[in-house]
């Protein structure tokens, strides 16, 4: 046991070929320049798992890891995330989630769970306190996120187990299967339940009986006192409450950035009808919250008319509600919380599903896709019906939804065509924001570490659009303006620090990023109240950093070069006709020197440079990446 | 007299106040050690907590073996931790679930902090208020049943 606070102190490691589980001592070194969370997972990644691995082989790991925070009173901790490397990228692969498995892990007794190897016939793995068993799973096979979550609360005769389980459509191999804990807390990018299937893991169930302490509960007390209220006077508290993310739906319309019939426009005519507004106001029913959350800002829903009478769940989120209505032009809400209602129970990622079927639409809308090419289905903008055979079709890998069910990338491959207009980075699907509405988020997609996602940076402020703001941060006005491109290096380089350390500490990006709660210097004195380990404002960044610059280096060494950060040509060469984005494109180059710049990384080849490495402690690296260039 | 009363509907099921409890009560955050513990039916989007509710004729206090159980001034249920055995009888005696034992076989049971509930004062969503009330009877498969039955669930 370490003497450190908040943290858990132990690491778990489960070999499935042996059938074997063993537990080191959390290293106070690591914690100091990781944290936990995504530092953990990103460091053990980095050493562990080489290129030659293959995602869906037994030697590739599979990691489940969360931060000092969480299991405490802290505001919104309790997130983890899943790592590996990705079956649908190649590269890097991780995600995050919610919900009270996080917690669950901290209280058995671990901060990191690892997986490797592969379990010769199916088993779930159920950790209960410090005992570790390999449960049979033969019987679940193919049964959906809900069906299983029920049979392991059975099995194990305790309903207060927190599960994280592979779906169907990660059984069946689809590239993009997720984890899902509390059923539909997904940590479903970049196909993190696609490697748990492949390891012979239906789910991981947890039951901790432990504890967690702090290393000075009063300081802690009051800065939690003092965050609890901040929170609840913060001008975004009573919308976050109401709606969750979905709140920005109709601001994202607004300012013309919300993508509509696959970026082909920027404002959705329809909007009003699938807001969250009336989400809120016809469905919701109750709110629910993730463990030690304040706000709490998740809903549940029930429809009560029309044809998805009896349709009820939690959710969903601004990237879902949005990418099963506005992306696919599909203007009917019930519907698109039917398909969502899907995603969760057979276990795939909303984003990467409406992605390949919004993509297959423009294709179909285009001439290029005939009905004998999508088994007769029509794919005109908007058609729900054939979304949500879609949705099935991909999760069992049956005729197009098998063409489908690598992703975007793969499927241009196989067809021949298309592959200019897959919205994609590395693989990767991008989120509901159009880049050439937020420059700066499209920075953050270019060079993510995950691909073409927002959450490794999400430079909120950009959506103020305010001067003023980036003068006084960057000394570059433009940096906080949404449509310039100066000083977007310096912006995205902060802010992914920012992240790297909310994805290490493990609480709610939404509010202590979003909401500018634990910044640096909340966060130094955070983590001296929480785990007694002394940081300077700058030595947190610092952290961030580090882990921003072993990502890369696990993707440089996946042979990752500055032609991969880039954004689909749509975005740098077409501008949107209409709306309050329209008329200017994604100036990519620029903005990646200034980024490269910023970061010490070299102009040419986005290779982080030697003495940039060897500044954050990073020697060893430095040295493996000189060896390759 | 002064009780802890719960609207379902606004559980939101965050357990801040089983962590506020352990702080409190042990120094350490522990939902295993609080004295109030909610019940999740994620399924249902469901949220109850279950906590002692100081019932006039509490059985936990007449099953009890070695009368370990008694009641206090301010209404709660002390327990005398010499003459508790460990036996749990309490905990299959109490009506709502209340009483759970520690890792020694201690019964935790819910002591209103003194008359300044901390679960009470740290709920996000104030589903839980300690108000002046002589009758709290409702059950957690009562409130499920009741909302279930308001949103046309019944599987």
């Amino acid at each position: 046991m370490t003497e450190l606070g908040g943290y858990a102190g132990k690491i778990l490691s489960i070999n499935l070929t042996k059938r074997e589980a063993k537990t080191v001592d959390l290293d106070k070194s690591l914690a100091f320049q990781f944290l936990g969370g995504r530092g953990f997972n990103s460091k053990l990644l980095y050493e562990a798992v080489g290129p030659d691995t293959d995602p869906l082989g037994p030697e590739n790991m599979l990691m489940f890891a969360t931060g000092p925070l969480v299991g405490t009173m802290f505001p919104t901790a309790s997130r983890f995330n899943i790592s590996a490397k990705s079956p649908q990228t190649g590269i890097l692969g991780d995600t995050n989630a919610g919900g009270h498995l996080a917690s669950e892990i901290k209280f058995a007794g671990y901060d990191q769970i690892v997986l490797e190897g592969r379990s010769s016939s199916p088993v779930y793995v159920y950790v209960n306190d410090g005992e570790v068993e390999f449960k049979d799973a033969t019987h679940m096979r193919g049964k959906d996120v809900y069906e299983t979550d029920d049979i392991i609360k059975d099995d194990l005769g305790d309903r207060r187990v927190q599960t994280a389980i592979a779906g169907p459509a990660a059984e069946n191999g689809v590239r993009f299967a997720g984890v899902f804990a509390n059923l539909m807390r997904a940590a479903s990018r970049t196909g993190m339940g696609t490697v748990m299937a492949s390891k012979g893991v239906k789910a991981l169930a947890v039951r901790g009986t432990g504890s967690i302490e702090v290393a000075h509960p009063r300081r802690f007390e009051r800065l939690v006192d003092e965050i609890v209220v901040e929170i609840r006077n913060h001008e975004q508290y009573e919308g976050r409450r109401r709606m969750g993310t979905t709140r920005i739906l109709l601001m994202a319309n607004a300012m013309g950035f919300l993508p509509t019939r696959h970026y082909t426009a920027g404002s959705f005519e329809h909007a009003e009808e699938v807001s969250g507004e009336r989400l809120a106001e016809e469905f919701n029913v109750k709110s629910r919250g993730c463990f030690a959350c304040t706000i709490p800002c998740s809903r549940f829903y029930v429809v009560r008319e029309g044809r998805f009478a009896g349709l009820y769940g939690e959710g969903p989120e601004y990237e879902s509600q949005g990418s099963l209505t506005s992306r696919t032009g599909n203007r009917e809400l019930e519907l698109a919380l039917k398909a969502n209602d899907m995603c969760n129970r057979l276990g795939m990622d909303v984003l990467t599903v409406s992605e390949c079927i919004s993509w297959a639409m423009e294709l179909y809308e285009r001439g290029m896709l005939t009905r004998e090419e999508t088994d007769g289905l029509d794919l005109s903008w908007g058609n729900g019906e054939a979304m949500l055979t879609l949705i099935e079709k991909i999760s069992m890998r049956e005729g197009f939804g098998d063409i489908l069910a690598d992703g975007t990338k793969p499927a241009a491959m196989k067809l021949g065509k298309g592959m200019d207009l897959t919205m994609q980075v590395k693989g990767l699907d991008l989120i509901m924001a159009d880049p050439r509405g937020l420059k700066g988020f499209g920075l953050g997609y270019a060079v993510a570490s995950r691909g073409g996602d927002h959450l490794r940076s999400e430079p909120f402020l950009e959506l103020n659009d305010d001067p003023k703001i980036g003068e006084e941060m960057f000394g570059v006005p433009e940096a906080t303006l949404r449509l310039a491109d100066k000083g977007k290096g310096k912006l995205i380089s902060y802010f992914e620090d920012w992240n790297a350390v909310i994805d290490a500490l493990e609480p709610c990006k939404n509010i202590m990023q979003n909401m500018e709660i634990l910044t640096f210097d909340r966060a130094s004195e955070v983590i001296e109240a929480t785990t007694g380990m002394r940081m300077t404002p700058a030595e947190v960044r610092l952290v961030g950093a580090r882990i921003v610059n072993i990502e890369r280096a696990f993707n440089v060494r996946e042979g990752i070069r500055r032609r991969d950060d880039s954004l689909p040509r749509r975005f740098r060469e077409e501008p949107l006709e209409e709306g309050a984005s329209s008329g200017t494109v994604f100036d990519q180059e620029p903005m990646l020197d200034e980024y490269y710049s910023e970061r010490g990384w070299d102009l040419e080849t986005g290779v982080p440079r030697r003495e940039t490495l060897e500044g954050l402690g990073l020697s060893k690296v430095a040295s493996e990446l000189g060896r390759i260039e | 007299m002064k009780r802890i009363i719960v609207e379902a509907v606004e559980c939101a099921g965050c357990r801040v106040c089983e962590l506020a409890c352990s702080y409190v009560h042990e120094g350490k955050f522990s939902p295993s050690l609080s004295r109030i513990t909610v019940i999740k039916e994620d399924k249902h989007g469901l949220d109850y907590p279950l906590y002692c509710r100081q019932c006039q004729s509490c059985p936990p206090i007449s099953t009890c073996p070695t009368g370990a159980l008694s009641r206090t001034e301010g209404g709660t249920v002390a327990v005398d931790q010499e003459a508790c055995i460990g036996c749990g009888s309490c905990v299959t005696a109490c009506n709502y679930d209340a009483i759970k034992l520690d890792a020694s076989s201690r019964p935790l049971i819910c002591d209103l902090c003194g008359g300044e509930p901390e679960c009470v004062r740290r709920c996000p969503t104030d589903a839980l208020r300690y108000v002046e009330s002589c009758v709290f009877t409702e059950t957690l498969e009562d409130a499920f049943a009741r909302l279930r039955m308001e949103w046309n669930i019944d599987d």
